[in-house]
């Protein structure tokens, strides 16, 4: 009588809770919101640069020039270093048509000399010093220490393709004439045919050197960024 | 690109060294540095709160005044600063945006200060950040409606001047009832009668004792029948004859028929007319009986009385989707609960859940918490699953609930700011016209007392105030002296606004013979005290009473007063020499008119050199000019 059917209906309500249960066990529903996990935001690293007089001794920065650039590099980046991700942006909003998150990643790596996966004041300054006040073999062998990509001391062709790929990412899709597939490649071989002496397959860095000097253009363009700061 | 960026700019071109050695061809030459000088600390004194900063920051945006070389117009050498007579509260901002390329809006300044700053210091609204973007739009816009709002009010306080044809004026009656008696009479009376008709059709059913030989209660309609009547065709006659002249003042029939109110107005009174129009008919009396039911909407008119109804309508309309979903979400727990209800009472014997729709009735009544009683569950199952109905039903109906009071508490407090600005803005209307008409009297005072610090006798009548006049600041000297000159250009002169209203009603009321002795009258500060003072030229105000017409019968006692008293009268020279040679003056135009402290129509002003005494007349009459004071 009444006992079957309320048991009946008792029966179906606790089969359907059970399935529901079931369900949100699996993690195909969930019930409430915050059921996510709130994630540990990790403060950021903070960090403060060596003194103004050991940079000042380190590099060939006057003090004025440090001055300047640490205001502006603190301003952008308030605790300090960039990672990766800030490096990419900024470096991205330079290049506004195409990609440059690529390229952004191998001047990060070049950047990084510690490799510890953030670039701080004392690396900036560092690579700037170089590239800046540098003579032509420390610049030159910056430029290899970038197209190195595994730094192993070769530059194989794989690593120059992607080298030149990520440049010609930069300049986007609206390019005249326009980018084809094999433009990249194509430049490879060039730089190869250039630079790779014994033609073995990689380039050394005595190579790199080598035939750069030999170069006039690029000689005259190492000097062309002195007056930067 | 943002400030901070471009300080990474030298950064990414260094790093283009790593393109050299790929370079397919050979790079540009560099562009050329211009050295802009050392970069050196700017000290800001801005009304004493310095601020320093760096050149270059202030110069990342050159088309601000900050930014460009319109800052040089505000350095002072003394201190080698700059210094600007502005807010430093909200110049923290301004410079912050320099520092960090965003520009925030603090929420507890001004807008209208705020924008001003910004205006000043050349720096374009549109480019606060995001942040405070939201902020800032909604608080423009308050502030332009509260704007538009005061503006709309001011255009129609000034109506009140005449222009208006009877049709308009019919409706501005209408929609305002407190402009004129009879708008107002006009309220009340359609007021009562939509008040009687409503309770007319509520006494008409109340059964009445019926006569002893009756074997049925009779309802006072049908009792009073002839009298219900008399009393709805009156009700119906009102509301017509109210319609129509609504219909004919309306600027727009077409937007006026679409409109609610008048809808309302229509289905009130239809009922009558199709019920005149209907005969006995068997088959549509039930139909016609519906129609009465729709006599009931005459409350509905109550809401042009009522501005608290409107807000409630208002309130409605505009929660609509809230009550949509209040609806929506009903309905859902009650078909899922009346469901849940029949099954569980199938298996009780005479139980009142014949079917779902049956259980509907339950449902509703359940979780609207009425309980009613005349459905109730009999089996277990059914009680608990009808507490859990009426439980759900509290929370259901909760939910929308608050939505729609804070809607309606927004509404009804904008409604009470509206109110309450329109009761300030007499007072500040007040204020105003306080404050200009004691400008004028300043002026008037300032003149009398003698511009050129000659107190005469009436000094000493005036000592007090010739006081107050010798210590006046500069600022209020030059100001008068300002006033002077204008004066002598347009050859008009300033008075109060008391003499200028006398002036206008003689204007209507004067008659030839009076014209003198109202003219002589008219003038307070006029011939008797002109005569005292050498150079100072009193305001004829007479002189437009007089001219109407062309009377020179008294435009000669005027010049012959005139010049009997003023001989020497040297202001208006060109005028007052032709009164000394010619003593009948038919053709002197006379621009006595003299100008009251209003508003400047658009006739300029003329100063009659020498006119014809044909268009003497004219020229008077359209030399009202009013000149705006101050």
């Amino acid at each position: 009588m009444w006992e079957t059917e309320g048991l009946q209906t008792l029966g179906i309500v606790v089969i359907v809770c059970a399935s529901l249960k079931l369900l949100h066990l699996l993690g195909l529903i969930s019930f409430s919101e915050d059921s996510v996990e709130d994630e540990l935001e990790l403060s950021a690293a903070r960090h403060r640069p060596e003194a103004l007089e050991q940079l000042e001794a380190q590099t060939r920065f006057s003090r004025k020039e440090l001055q300047i650039l640490y205001r502006g590099f603190k301003n952008e980046c308030p605790s300090g270093v960039v990672n990766e991700d800030t490096f990419k942006e900024i470096y991205s909003q330079f290049f506004p048509q195409g990609d440059a998150s690529t390229y952004a990643h191998f001047l990060f790596d070049a950047f990084d000399t510690d490799h510890n996966g953030s670039v701080s004041f004392e690396d900036f300054v560092m690579g700037l010093s170089i590239l800046l006040r540098g003579t032509v073999q420390e610049k030159l062998n910056w430029a290899f220490n970038l197209y190195d990509i595994n730094k192993d001391g070769y530059v194989t062709k794989e690593e120059m393709l992607d080298i030149i790929k990520s440049i010609y990412d930069m300049m986007g899709k609206c390019t005249y004439p326009t980018l084809k597939e094999e433009t990249p490649r194509q430049h490879v071989e060039i730089f190869f045919q250039k630079m790779d002496k014994n033609r073995d397959g990689v380039v050394t860095i005595d190579e790199f050197i080598d035939c750069c000097q030999n170069d006039e253009n690029i000689m005259k363009s190492m000097q062309l960024f002195e007056n930067v700061i | 690109m943002a400030a901070g960026v471009a300080a990474w700019l030298p950064f990414a071109r260094a790093a283009a060294i790593g393109w050299m050695p790929v370079a397919s061809a050979p790079m540009p030459p560099p562009p050329r540095e211009k050295r802009r000088g050392q970069d050196g600390l700017i000290i800001l004194n801005v009304s004493g709160t310095r601020f320093q900063t760096w050149r270059n920051t202030l110069e990342r945006y050159p088309d601000t005044l900050l930014g460009s070389t319109e800052r040089d117009f505000f350095f002072h050498e003394e201190t080698n600063e700059y210094f600007f007579d502005r807010d430093p509260d909200i110049f923290r901002h301004i410079l912050n945006f320099y520092r960090t390329g965003k520009l925030h809006y603090p929420r507890h300044e001004c807008i209208s200060a705020y924008d001003e700053e910004l205006a000043f210091f050349g720096i374009i609204p549109e480019i606060i950040g995001d942040c405070c973007y939201e902020e800032y739009k909604d608080r423009r816009r308050e502030n332009t409606e509260r704007i538009q709002d005061d503006e709309e009010n001011e255009n129609n306080k000034d109506l009140v001047l005449p222009e208006l044809s009877f049709r308009e004026s019919m409706w501005r009656a209408f929609e305002n009832p407190h402009t004129s008696t009879m708008a107002l009479v006009f309220y009340y009376v359609t007021g009562f009668f939509i008040a009687v008709s409503v309770m007319a059709n509520v006494v008409e059913t109340v059964p009445c004792s019926s006569g002893p030989n009756r074997a049925k209660e009779v309802s006072c309609g049908e009792r009073y029948a002839l009298a219900f009547f008399c009393l709805d065709t009156a009700c119906v006659m009102i509301f017509t004859v109210e319609y129509l002249l609504r219909l004919i003042a309306a600027p727009s029939r077409y937007k006026f028929v679409k409109s609610v109110m008048s809808i309302i107005d229509v289905v009130a009174i239809m009922p009558y007319y199709i019920g005149l129009v209907m005969t006995d008919n068997e088959d549509v009396s039930g139909a016609f009986v519906t129609l009465r039911v729709f006599r009931v909407f005459r409350i509905f008119k109550f809401s042009r009385h009522s501005a608290g109804l409107r807000i409630l309508g208002y309130t409605l309309k505009s929660c609509a989707s809230e009550l949509g979903f209040l609806l929506f979400s009903l309905t859902m727990a009650i078909i899922i609960f009346a469901t849940v209800m029949f099954y569980a009472e199938k298996s009780s014997s005479a139980s009142k859940f014949t079917s779902i729709p049956a259980a509907f009735w339950y449902t509703i009544v359940t979780m609207t918490t009425l309980g009613y009683g005349d459905m109730v569950p009999k089996t277990i199952m059914g009680k608990i699953f009808g507490s859990v109905c009426s439980l759900s039903g509290v929370l259901v109906i909760a939910l929308p609930v608050p939505v729609i009071v804070s809607n309606f508490s927004r509404i009804y407090h904008q409604s009470q700011r509206a109110e309450k600005r329109r009761a300030q803005k007499k007072t500040r209307l007040a204020r105003i016209r306080a404050t200009k008409s004691g400008g004028a009297n300043a002026y008037l005072q300032y003149k009398r007392n003698g511009m050129l610090a000659d107190a005469e006798e009436e000094a000493s009548k005036e000592a007090g105030k010739s006081l107050v006049c010798k210590i006046n600041p500069t600022f209020e000297t030059q100001h008068h002296h300002l006033l002077h000159c204008l004066e002598k250009t347009t050859n008009h002169e300033f008075v109060d606004e008391q003499t200028y209203e006398t002036n206008c009603m003689e204007v209507s009321l004067t008659k030839p013979s009076m014209s003198r002795s109202s003219s002589l009258s008219s003038s307070p500060h006029g011939l008797s005290s002109c005569c005292t003072r050498r150079n100072k030229r009193k305001s004829f105000n007479v002189s437009n009473s007089n001219m109407v017409g062309g009377r020179r019968g008294s435009i000669q006692e005027l010049s012959t007063i005139q010049i009997t008293e003023r001989p020497m009268s040297n202001s208006r020279s060109s005028l007052n020499a032709k009164f000394e040679e010619t003593l009948p003056l038919n053709s002197e135009e006379q621009s006595y008119i003299t100008a009251a402290v209003i508003s400047m129509p658009t006739p300029p002003v003329t100063t009659p050199e020498g006119g014809d005494s044909a268009s003497s007349p004219d020229f008077l009459q359209s030399n009202i000019v009013r000149v705006s004071a101050l």
